[in-house]
């Protein structure tokens, strides 16, 4: 009995592996997506979610979804799903992202070589791992378009709530080099205008309290005279757009998605732009890389304006507030980072600037 | 530093100190009642989340705002009801309860939003910032003739209802409890449930308010936080007002009127400290301003507290010396 069970054993494992060989060869990779927080942002999560549903769709991957959720309490579950998931060696690459996973992803990552991992939006331990691929964004190119925009519209006084004064505002999340990448592009963006331009930096130390972001909107708006605020602080970054919306003297940008798709109607209304990162594009060009041979694990790929990784929203109120100056500008600026024409500088890295003097040198 | 003291004496500043100070109040409030009665309920933090979240989503179905603020309320009320349900009669730890609740208040609602825009909205959201426009939120009021004066008139008029509603509640709160018979009530079970009930007040029943109504004061906070303050809710977004109120119930001495200075102190500390990032301080100083202002006040609490002690107990020593030398 037992030597009949144990031939049946083996064959199904026999089997089990020439059916992973068998899909390994059609090239349909099996994915599970870890979500550190919720579906439903309208921003990284989605994003990816999306990026992940095309490639599913077009019968090149098999996914799972997996949300962890994102409070405090839910933090020890991630290090445990990581491991669980992991240990099935159901999946070919296990994604996850955001700045909150790179230690759990280290110790799993480690334990398992020889599974692949790619993490989304961190660069913590890149090339650590062998088995790990690091994808990031060059926010500083989206800020430098964003920059670009803003500094075009602050000056343009014949559109409704603009004052004459060149002072545009950034609401940023916390005082670190990735939000500082954003307003380090947005920084040469709005100089590249306006040498003269001032830009009001603030930085809530949050992501969650919008009453707080409001009130640092309001005193941008009030005291420095900030007609265009640009909020990268999460969700908290909205009240800066309802600090907008109750003095009617400013605008808003958005960030990460389409903030005027997912907006209530009057907020939407007063929501220029957005600056976009794309994780679900940048996800598809990793299967495309995988496809065509390429391999990046263990190490950081940083995409920008040419892989589509990031952008700028030029439909909707863009289309409609900014003039055909506006648009030369932003399109020509867009051209110059695409052609390598300009350079936009870092505050993350080996080549990174110091973005704290960039800061300070433009404060109203 | 000329800039910075213009930018202080602006009508705008002291105006933002109110509003920054009014949900941090009722929370305050809340905290100072079930305090009288005798416990304590940290799951303040909880109840707002529930309360902004019910109260956000009800004025969006409804399609307008006073439901909206009903359902935060009955939200809190009965929320409360519940965590009073487990601890007076279930006899589970009321920190328990409180830990639960404000748990809950992190996760739990997010969850809800999720499960009640899926079935509505046909598609799950994670924050109701979508849905909720400028005529959903509680409406500003503007005082006649209070708002003509200059300076005062910009910093007292204009506020959100509730803002007002904040800072009557404690005048009321504080005449419901030294002046009226339920007051008297909540303080004695607070200092002796025995000696209440031996004189016929029924205890249960005493808690039972205390609790509904720092429920009731929790609605009012959360309604605050997503209906006026914000537009709309979105996860964590009471970021601790909850705790801070508590902080504020000690530090005011467990008092109305103290509650109040400290949810005032409070308030001004915010407001410096985001004047201070307009004039370029490191944001790394300028957020943590609040809270050292709210440590350094429960110190000098304390100390003033303990040299009052210090000091009555010296005077009975010395009145018990007296004593026994004429004896």
């Amino acid at each position: 009995m037992k030597k009949i069970f144990a031939v049946i054993l083996a064959l199904t494992m026999v089997f089990a592996l020439t059916a992973v060989a068998a899909s390994a060869q059609d090239n349909v990779y099996s994915v599970a997506y870890l979500v550190n927080g919720n579906l439903g942002d309208k921003s990284f999560f989605d994003s990816a979610e999306a990026g992940l549903e095309a490639l599913a769709e077009a019968g090149r991957i098999d996914y799972i979804t997996i949300e962890m959720g994102g409070t405090d309490e839910d933090q020890p579950t991630w290090l445990s799903t990581l491991y669980d998931v992991s240990e099935s060696e159901e999946y070919d690459v296990i994604i996850c992202g955001t700045y909150q996973m790179p230690d759990y992803l280290k110790e799993v990552a480690t334990a398992y070589p020889d599974q692949k991992y790619i993490i989304f939006d961190d660069n913590t331990y890149v090339g650590e791992n062998q088995n790990v691929l690091n994808l990031t964004y060059k926010q500083n190119d989206m800020g430098y378009l964003v920059g670009t925009f803003a500094a075009c519209m602050t000056t343009d006084t014949s559109l409704d709530k603009i004052n004459p004064e060149a002072v545009v505002g950034f609401v940023g999340g916390v005082d670190s080099p990735v939000i500082n990448d954003f307003l380090t592009g947005f920084i040469e963006g709005a100089l590249a205008v306006n040498a003269d331009i001032k830009v009001d930096t603030r930085y809530t130390n949050d992501y969650v309290d919008t009453a707080i972001a409001k009130e640092y909107g309001l005193s941008m708006i009030n005291d420095n005279k900030c007609d265009i605020v640009w909020g990268v602080a999460g969700n908290a970054g909205n009240g800066a757009a309802e600090a907008a919306l109750e003095t009617g003297k400013a605008w808003f940008i958005g960030v990460d998605s389409d903030q005027e798709l997912t907006f209530s109607p009057d907020l939407a209304a007063l929501t220029l732009t957005s600056g976009l990162k794309n994780i679900g594009n940048s996800l598809i060009w990793v299967f495309d890389e995988l496809d065509a041979g390429n391999v990046y694990w263990g190490t950081e790929v940083t995409l920008g304006l040419a892989e589509g990784g990031v952008g700028i929203v030029t439909d909707k109120n863009f289309d409609k507030y900014a003039s055909a100056e506006t648009k030369a500008a932003v399109a020509a600026a867009q051209e110059a980072v695409l052609s390598g024409a300009i350079v936009v500088d870092t505050a993350i890295g080996a080549n990174a600037i110091d973005a704290v003097a960039l800061r300070d040198s433009v404060r109203p | 530093m000329l800039n910075f003291l213009k930018m202080l004496a602006t009508p705008e500043f002291f105006y933002s100190i109110i509003r920054i100070s009014a949900p941090i109040l009722f929370a305050t409030l809340a905290a100072v009642v079930v305090e009288k009665a005798g416990f304590a309920n940290i799951g303040l933090e909880g109840l707002m989340m529930f309360a902004a979240l019910s109260g956000s989503l009800v004025s969006y179905y409804a399609g307008s705002w006073f439901w909206g603020f009903l359902a935060a309320l009955a939200t809190g009320v009965i929320m409360s009801l519940v965590m009073g349900f487990f601890a007076f009669k279930l006899k589970t730890d009321i920190i328990l309860v409180g830990i639960a609740v404000n748990m809950m208040g992190s996760g739990g609602t997010l969850f809800l939003c999720k499960v009640i825009t899926n079935l509505t909205e046909g598609k799950a959201m994670a924050s109701t910032t979508g849905l909720i426009t400028r005529s959903l939120c509680i409406p500003d009021i503007t005082i006649p003739l209070l708002n003509q004066i200059p300076f005062l008139g910009r910093v007292l008029s204009g506020h959100n209802l509730l803002t007002y509603l904040a800072f009557l509640f404690c005048l009321l709160t504080s005449l419901m409890l030294y002046k009226t018979p339920l007051g008297l009530n909540i303080r004695a079970v607070g200092e002796n449930p025995d000696a209440a009930a031996s004189v016929g007040v029924s205890v249960m029943k005493i808690r039972y308010t205390a609790m509904a109504f720092s429920g009731l004061m929790s609605g009012f906070g959360g309604a605050f936080m997503s209906m006026a303050y914000a537009q709309g809710w979105s996860l964590d977004m009471v970021s601790g007002r909850g705790f801070i109120a508590l902080a504020a119930q000690a530090m005011g001495g467990g008092e109305c009127l103290g509650g109040m200075l400290s949810a005032l102190v409070f308030g001004f500390a915010q407001a410096l400290g985001i004047k201070f990032s307009a004039i370029g301080l490191d944001s790394n100083l300028a957020s943590p301003i609040p809270y050292a202002v709210t440590i350094l006040g429960l110190v000098i609490f304390a100390l003033v507290r303990s040299s009052r002690i210090r000091k009555q107990h010296s005077a009975a020593a010395l009145a018990k010396g007296k004593a026994k030398a004429e004896s």
